[in-house]
């Protein structure tokens, strides 16, 4: 059968409880009784009581029977009406209490004729009464009948039956107190017997489930310290036990074995051989999907690595190359800078002249701005003068306007010339002809005419010349014409241009004054220079020292970019021992 | 500045060299040719002076309609009534144009007397008959046959003879009205 160890300590725990019900249950039932014997008791004294008030009640009548026999007044006999009420009263009482008791019954059958029988002591008591209440010999009568006994023997048997009752009472009461005793005996016996039964169960069975469940617990802590540890050699064996503690076993073992697992994969890869995959043993194996995601990551990181180391390698190369090539720019560097504070020295000397040049500058344009005083006077009387050469253009104008009127008059007139030349002409031909018609006395004639055609020969050739001459002095008068154009033209170009070129010139004095100025500010700005010029030949020289310094650290730099190509070179072998 | 046509020593060259010239030769006896010397359309022709009755300019000349194109119109010379011939056309020769230059020869046939249409008038000349040389073989067609010959320096002589005997510049045209 199967336990596990619910089961284990809810059976412990039920037995226990069942002990403790048991002992309860006595206890209760033992209390019960007891309590039960006690109200017997009351009863049974209850019951002797009223037995003891009968018999009481029974006397008093008596006594008040006899009072009065005695003296014949009536005031005695109130204790026999009280005790006849009080009988009654009590027998009734007794019945009731007496129920459950057949012997009691019936002896109470038998006490109530002896009381109000006609035979019983009331009867005998009444009757002397009634034989009293004759005064005159009533007494007598009375004790007649008190002597023949009667009274005392029904008084004797009703003591009697009285007696027999108290027995039956006591001896009743006897036989309860022994049972409560008894009962109460019982339950002591019990309530100590069986809390010390208890006890000693509860420690057996705490001891054996304790040791049942605490040792291989106890056993697994220190296993687990040990894995805590990091020692993954513990054995876990479950015992053959298939309860809690077994399958806890079972887990405990599994779990070393997954961890030697994971050892294994983490020593591997501490080997440097990167290509073993880790396989999570499910999608919650936190460890082993770190495993595998740390695998992968490292085999990207050394493969990374491994194009780092040979980058590294060249760049290193690269830089020793390029420190190289530093040192020796470095130098020359240095060496331009030596260059560089002469040159320096110069400007500043060339400063100084600047300084000096720029004074004289200064004094200069302070003389120009006079002179520009000047310059605005003589522009505003030279548009003066380009109004009066204006007006003096428009003259010549109109007066070369009236020549090309009559250079064409001319014109005219030299070709009415040129007409009476042809005209001749033809008359001397004419004449000629007429004169060859002649004949020899025409001869003469003839020469005239011919003279006369030479003639308007040259003055045809005399008025062409005058027409070109013309011509030339006609174009050479309309070129005026238009040269006076333009030059009035020009010279209203030249009067705007002239007030314009005053207002240059105010404006000029203006800039004048203000080059002035900035003249002088140069001045003060090519001082400031100077001084500038001497913190900058100071800065040179210490530029100089910090070349040197560079020139010696690049010897460093290229030291340290040979010590860091080594070290290229030894991390990319280092990182080729890695198995991607 | 110096004009060249101004120049008073070129001047003077140029009258030193006009009088330097050797004079031209007398007229020889014998057959005498008197001429007169007119240029049309760039070429210098001249006609006999006997046929000749005097020159005069081009004026008021009014074209007549229904006529040849070498008859440019008629013209009013002291009351004479002429027509007026155009050899340029007549001759096939470019035209020049009217100028206000134009000149007229009036000649005078048998029976019959109109104006020459010439662009100049050079004057008159006499020649010796003998060095008129005969017609030029590059002139063809209608001129050749008007022509009488070319004097020694290239002067073209018209046949006005033959000319004025022309029947084809009678102009007998009618028009339908």
């Amino acid at each position: 059968m199967k336990w596990n160890v619910g089961t284990k300590i809810g059976t412990g725990f039920g037995l226990a409880l069942a002990i403790l019900l048991a002992i309860g249950v006595i206890a209760y039932q033992s209390s019960v009784k007891q309590t039960d014997t006690a109200e017997w008791v009351d009863h049974t004294h209850l019951v002797l009581q009223n037995l003891e008030g009968v018999l009481s009640a029974m006397k008093d009548a008596e006594t008040g029977q006899r009072g009065y026999v005695i003296t014949g007044e009536e005031r005695y006999l109130e204790p026999y009406v009280a005790a006849q009420t009080a009988s009654a009263q009590k027998l009734k009482t007794l019945r009731e209490l007496t129920k459950d008791n057949s012997n009691q019954q019936r002896r109470l059958d038998a006490l109530e004729p002896l009381i109000d029988g006609k035979e019983g002591k009331f009867a005998e008591l009444q009757e002397t009464i009634d034989l009293r209440k004759d005064k005159a010999k009533g007494f007598e009568a009375a004790l007649q009948v008190i002597l023949t006994d009667k009274g005392k023997k029904a008084m004797d048997e009703i003591r009697k039956v009285v007696g027999d009752m108290e027995n039956e009472e006591n001896t009743l009461l006897k036989s309860r107190s022994d049972e409560a005793q008894a009962s109460a005996r019982n339950a002591k016996f019990t309530i100590v017997f069986g809390t010390i039964a208890a006890f000693v169960f509860m420690a057996v069975s705490g001891f054996v489930i304790t040791r049942n469940i605490a040792g291989p617990l106890q056993n697994l802590t220190g296993i687990a310290e040990r894995i805590t540890v990091g020692d993954l050699s513990v054995k876990v064996s479950a015992n053959g036990r298939t309860d809690e503690v077994g399958v806890l076993a079972h887990t405990f073992d599994r779990m070393t074995q997954s961890l030697r697992s994971m050892a294994g994969a983490a020593e591997q890869i501490a080997a440097g051989d990167l290509r073993t995959t880790v396989k999570p043993h499910s999608p919650d194996d936190v460890l082993g999907n770190a495993f595998a995601r740390m695998t992968e990551n490292l085999r990207q990181q050394i493969q990374g690595m491994i194009e780092g180391a040979s980058v590294l390698g060249s760049a290193a190369t690269e830089i020793v190359a390029s420190t190289s090539q530093l040192s020796s720019s470095a130098t020359e560097s240095a060496t331009a800078v030596t260059e560089t504070t002469t040159t320096v020295e110069e400007v500043r000397q060339t400063a100084q002249v600047a300084s000096q040049k720029a004074k004289a500058v200064s004094d200069s344009a302070q003389k120009v701005a006079q002179i520009s005083q000047g310059g605005r006077k003589s522009t505003e009387d030279a548009v003066a003068g380009m109004n009066r050469i204006r007006q003096q253009m428009e003259s010549i104008a109109e007066s070369m306007v009236r020549l090309s009127e009559q250079s064409q008059t001319i014109g005219q007139i030299i070709a009415t010339v040129e007409d009476l030349a042809a005209q001749s002409n033809l008359l001397a031909v004419n004449a000629a002809i007429e004169a060859a018609k002649a004949g020899e006395h025409g001869k003469g004639f003839g020469v005239v005419a011919q003279e006369v055609k030479s003639l308007a020969e040259q003055s045809r050739q005399a008025t062409n010349q005058v027409r070109t001459i013309l011509n030339d002095i006609q174009k050479a008068t309309t070129a005026a014409v238009m040269a006076t154009e333009q030059g009035t033209k020009a010279v209203e170009s030249g009067g705007k241009q002239t007030e314009a070129a005053g207002e240059s010139i105010q404006a000029l004095a203006g800039s004048v004054t203000e080059a002035a100025q900035t003249a002088t500010q140069i001045a003060a700005s090519s001082q400031q220079q100077l001084v500038g010029m001497d913190q900058v030949a100071i800065a040179m020289e210490n530029i100089k020292q910090a070349s040197t310094q560079n020139v010696a650290s690049a010897k460093q730099l290229e030291i340290a970019a040979r010590n860091l190509g080594d070290l290229g070179q030894r991390l990319k072998q280092m990182v080729e021992r890695y198995k991607v | 500045m110096t004009d060249p046509t101004n120049d008073p020593e070129r001047i003077l060259r140029e009258r030193a060299r006009i009088l330097a010239r050797v004079p031209e030769r007398e007229p020889v006896a014998g057959a005498v040719l008197e001429l007169l010397e007119f240029s049309l359309a760039q070429e210098r022709y001249a006609v006999e002076n006997r046929f000749v009755r005097e020159v005069c300019p081009l004026k008021e000349l009014t074209p007549l309609p229904c006529t040849p194109p070498f008859l440019l119109g008629i013209v009013n010379v002291r009351g004479r009534i002429l027509p007026v011939l155009d050899l340029k056309k007549f001759f096939d020769l470019p035209e020049k144009g009217l100028t206000d230059l134009h000149r007229i020869i009036l000649v005078r046939g048998e029976d019959l007397e109109l104006g020459l249409l010439a662009d100049a008038i050079s004057g008159v000349s006499s020649i010796a008959a003998e060095s008129l040389q005969p017609s030029l073989p590059t002139l063809t067609g209608i001129r050749e046959d008007y022509l009488q010959g070319v004097t020694a320096d290239r002067l073209v002589v018209l046949d006005l003879a033959r000319i004025l005997a022309d029947p084809k510049i009678v102009v007998h045209e009618e028009v339908e009205s």
